[in-house]
């Protein structure tokens, strides 16, 4: 093997996401065991194929990760996704009703400023939504504890699950006012957004158990 | 009928790839063992989800070796087969030679 080869970092977002999905005493082992071939495959083929390779065992081992972590603790898994399902379903209902609130409050104001009232209540009931949905996925993270992630992928994947099985009922298209398609972006987005504070709080949870090893 | 001491496909194809590693196994070699085997590609998050998954069963019992510097400080997590594994391989071995029995499966 040459020097060169061992320059060569594996893709440190593949490192990150196995982060995210593994345990400390998991990605021990895992990431080892991938820098180990990664530096073979790199001075053997090439750092491109290495790369290659990298990602491709990352996204397999995170699948995998997924799966054997839900399987491990289901009652745990079951009780976060039916925790945040609830939490879900009580905060999505607060911008709607501060909105309300804030309007007649302060009729007199937006009457005059129709634009920046349009702004609330379009994309910034958006933007709240999201920002709830990110509440609502650390808040799972913070109580799944070493199943951060898995808990929040399996709660986003419930939400958008039933949420489009239910704009799909002829009542609820009715109702709607945004296209299916519009529809399905926003649930993504929301079911993204839980994603991302559940990366977050392990991501601060990881920072903090490396804090005395690195000093 | 004696217990469910039966092993899965993969679970089989971890615990002979232990058995002819011996006390070279750990994640590497064992995916490569299977791999060359096999003829298929294998990830590393599979290897240690059945590896795990046979731990918590006490087929497979693993140890801690020393960080090394080609894989960044990171030690290697090396396994062995314990005698309740070599039975459940075995077993599965015995089944699996039963039901192939008389059948005339390789072609050429």
């Amino acid at each position: 093997m040459t020097p060169e080869a061992n320059l060569i970092q594996p893709p440190q977002l593949a490192v990150w996401l196995i982060n995210l999905f593994a345990s400390a005493e998991e990605a021990e082992s895992i990431l080892g065991d991938l820098l180990e071939e990664f530096s073979h495959f790199a001075s053997e083929s090439g750092p491109a194929f290495a790369g290659r390779w990298y990602w491709r065992q990352a996204v397999r081992t995170v699948v995998h990760l997924a799966g054997s972590g839900r399987r491990g603790a289901p009652w745990t898994t079951l009780a976060a996704i039916v925790g945040g399902y609830l939490l879900a379903l009580l905060v999505y209902t607060l911008p709607d009703k501060v909105l309300d609130v804030v309007t007649f409050r302060y009729l007199h104001y937006w009457s005059h400023h129709f634009a920046a009232y349009m702004f609330c209540a379009t994309d910034g009931m958006m933007i709240a939504h999201l920002a709830l949905s990110l509440f609502v996925g650390s808040t799972v993270a913070l109580a799944a504890k070493e199943r951060e992630m898995v808990a929040t992928v399996a709660l986003g994947l419930v939400f958008f699950v039933l949420a489009s099985v239910a704009y799909l009922m002829p009542v609820m298209v009715r109702a709607g006012g945004v296209s299916f398609p519009g529809m399905l972006g926003l649930q993504c987005a929301d079911s993204l957004a839980m994603v991302a504070g559940g990366a977050f709080v392990r991501s601060r949870r990881q920072a903090t158990a490396s804090l005395p090893s690195s000093t | 009928m004696p217990g469910r001491d039966y092993l899965g496909e993969f679970e089989h194809l971890t615990i002979l790839a232990l058995l002819r590693l011996d006390d070279r196994a750990y994640g590497v070699t064992v995916r490569k063992e299977i791999e060359f085997r096999t003829n298929r590609e294998v990830s590393i998050g599979a290897v240690y989800a059945t590896l795990d998954r046979l731990e918590a069963k006490g087929y497979v019992k693993s140890r801690r070796g020393d960080p090394t510097p080609e894989r960044g400080g990171r030690s290697k997590r090396f396994f062995r087969v314990t005698p309740k594994g070599l039975a459940a391989a075995n077993s599965t071995q015995r089944a699996l030679h039963s039901m192939t029995k008389g059948l005339n499966l390789i072609r050429s």
